[in-house]
């Protein structure tokens, strides 16, 4: 798909020959684009500016302050006393916790499944566009809309989830209202969405693919395991790198989805770290608190920002 | 014989895995045409039920969620024009020049915005905002929703400018067009295709944007995300009018990627994938 794109833009230049312009020139027009980068960043820089550098920066202070939201008392000082209460502690650990358990589970779903899925769309066959266009629909849609849909189905008593369950002789389960199967329930939703995602990737990356080795591989006897161990899956690597990160990034920010269905409940259980930010913020009022949530959720995601930079030069290496 | 077989398994997990994908999606939209008796009967009915228009009627009679419609689609498009317009004029510095000043930093920030939680960047915002006045606007929406978006416009757009073969714009420099000329007849005819397919996910991640909207805004820029989660906690059972107002969010989205199917696939992938 990529390159189709791609070889349009040349191939719709190539045409007339182009003199190459001379290393001087090159010099001259290197300085001017290297000023006109800078000129072009300007609208963005006056939108990142307020909206984004001040606000940490407002955060940053206020974490060290004593300031409830909405009130036009002038806040107090009171050192790191908001990480004492707010972040060394067992909710926020639980938080973290429990976030990261919804990330890594759904990624245990998420990747074989996709892989799998992937493999099998990438075969030649009647009717594979329709598959595709299924198969990316989750992804896509509106994560409030997802959450609904999905409280519908877990209800305990009118749910479709649950009819289905006790048809095949189990005992109901009571999917958003007891702990440990509402976290269940949460990764299998994000799972549901973020499965698609990664289809979308590893078909990318599989049409992208030399066909070469396999072919050669293939007319030397190899088994279709040993394909896809020793050639299909190593050439993948890259980008199943670039969806990990994207899964990493987003898992990691996980909001929506459990707003609607359980709102961090039943108790605290499904309470993800952005929940917890967004809670001591609007439901406790505590701008302050809330202020040092974030400014250790910003340090938390800066390892994420290596690993960014480390993919891209991986990427530029492929 | 063999390979029969293993094409039978693999189109069998395929439409396996298609009925899951599908089903939560049919369900709802099945709901929202259902009458009450029918969307709580047990066994579920599945087919076979006369569809019923009586859930959205009930939506649209409400002129205020008319007005949450309106309001959605004046934030999408708002926004996603203006990521769009900041967005290119980045992705096409960035790929035009390898180093200006500037650029480092802006990459960082753009990193961060994308990787960090957006609940980290509302909490100040609500305070700074309140401040000024502007919480609840149309406008600041339209801007904050462009500021969350920027990042991934810029990512996607960035490889479509550096397919733009260098010595074209070169060569039209010699001849003497400007800089301003260069880009608007040289450079965008060729950037169009990818500048449709970002905008394209930019207005979805827009038109699904959800935490913005439900702190920063205030009933006269409801959404239709924001309107279906305080449905959920107001009237829970109501499942009809709720899978309705679901339907809505998510029929324009199945439509959109009905028919641009190859353009959302090679705008997500583009710069994932070195052609």
């Amino acid at each position: 798909m990529l390159d189709a794109q791609h070889n349009e833009v040349a191939g719709a230049v190539a045409a007339p020959a182009i003199p190459r312009a001379g290393r001087k020139q090159s010099d001259w027009i290197a300085k001017a684009a290297a000023k006109r980068g800078m000129l072009l960043s300007i609208p963005a820089w006056v939108m990142i500016a307020p909206l984004f550098f001040l606000p940490l920066a407002v955060s940053l202070r206020l974490s060290f302050y004593d300031k409830s939201l909405g009130l036009p008392v002038e806040p107090s000082f009171v050192g790191f006393e908001n990480y004492r209460t707010d972040v060394f502690t067992s909710t926020f650990a639980e938080a973290l916790f429990k976030t990261l358990v919804i990330l890594v589970l759904g990624l245990l779903i998420q990747f074989p499944l996709g892989i799998a899925i992937a493999l099998a769309l990438h075969r030649r066959f009647r009717g594979r566009g329709i598959f595709r266009t299924l198969i990316l629909l989750p992804m896509l849609l509106t994560p409030v809309a997802v959450g609904l849909m999905w409280r519908f189905m877990y209800n305990p008593e009118l749910g479709i989830i649950n009819w289905w369950i006790t048809q095949l002789g189990l005992p109901p389960v009571d999917w958003l209202g007891s702990p440990w199967p509402a976290v269940v329930a949460v990764t299998l939703v994000d799972s549901w969405q973020a499965t698609s995602l990664v289809v979308l990737m590893v078909l990318a990356g599989l049409s992208a693919l030399d066909t070469a080795p396999t072919e050669a591989a293939r007319v030397d006897g190899a088994s279709s395991w040993q394909l896809f161990r020793y050639i299909t899956f190593p050439a993948l690597l890259p980008i199943l790198l670039v969806t990990l990160m994207l899964r990493v990034i987003d898992g990691f920010k996980i909001f929506d989805i459990i707003f609607i269905l359980t709102r961090g409940g039943p108790g605290t259980a499904t309470q993800s770290v952005s929940l917890l930010d967004y809670n001591v913020a609007f439901t406790f009022l505590a701008t302050s608190r809330a202020s040092a949530i974030g400014v250790v959720l910003v340090l938390l995601t800066l390892p994420l920002y290596f690993l960014w930079r480390k993919v891209a030069k991986l990427q530029e290496q492929a | 014989m063999r390979s029969r077989i293993v094409s039978l398994a693999i189109m069998l997990f395929l439409s396996v895995t298609s009925i899951i994908m599908l089903f939560p999606i049919f369900w709802t939209i099945s709901t929202s045409i259902k009458t009450r008796v029918e969307t709580f009967q047990l066994p579920p009915v599945y087919f076979g039920f006369t569809p019923t228009w009586k859930n959205y009627l009930a939506l649209f009679e409400d002129s205020a969620f008319i007005k949450v419609m309106i309001n959605t689609i004046v934030v999408t498009v708002g926004s996603t024009l203006l990521a769009i317009t900041v967005g290119s004029l980045v992705a096409y510095g960035l790929a035009n020049s390898q180093a200006f000043p500037g650029r480092r930093p802006l990459e960082v920030s753009l990193i961060m915005m994308r990787a960090m939680p957006g609940v980290v960047l509302v909490v100040p915002l609500y305070d700074i905002l309140a401040n000024v006045g502007l919480l609840g606007k149309m406008p600041t929406m339209i801007v904050l929703y462009a500021l969350i978006n920027l990042p991934f416009a810029i990512w996607i757009m960035t490889p479509y400018f550096q397919g733009i073969p260098k010595e074209l714009q070169e060569s039209a420099v010699v001849d003497g067009a400007s800089p301003t000329k260069v880009f608007f007849k040289i450079v965008l005819p060729l950037a169009l295709p990818g500048i449709a397919a970002t905008s394209l996910f930019v207005g979805l991640l827009a038109w699904n944007e959800f935490l913005i909207p439900v702190v920063l805004g205030g009933e006269s820029t409801k959404t239709l995300p924001v309107f279906i989660s305080g449905f959920v906690s107001a009237r829970e059972l109501d499942w009809g009018p709720l899978a309705a107002a679901s339907s809505l969010a998510i029929i324009p989205i199945a439509l959109l990627t009905a028919f641009m199917q190859k353009r959302l696939v090679s705008g997500l992938t583009q710069g994932a994938v070195k052609g």
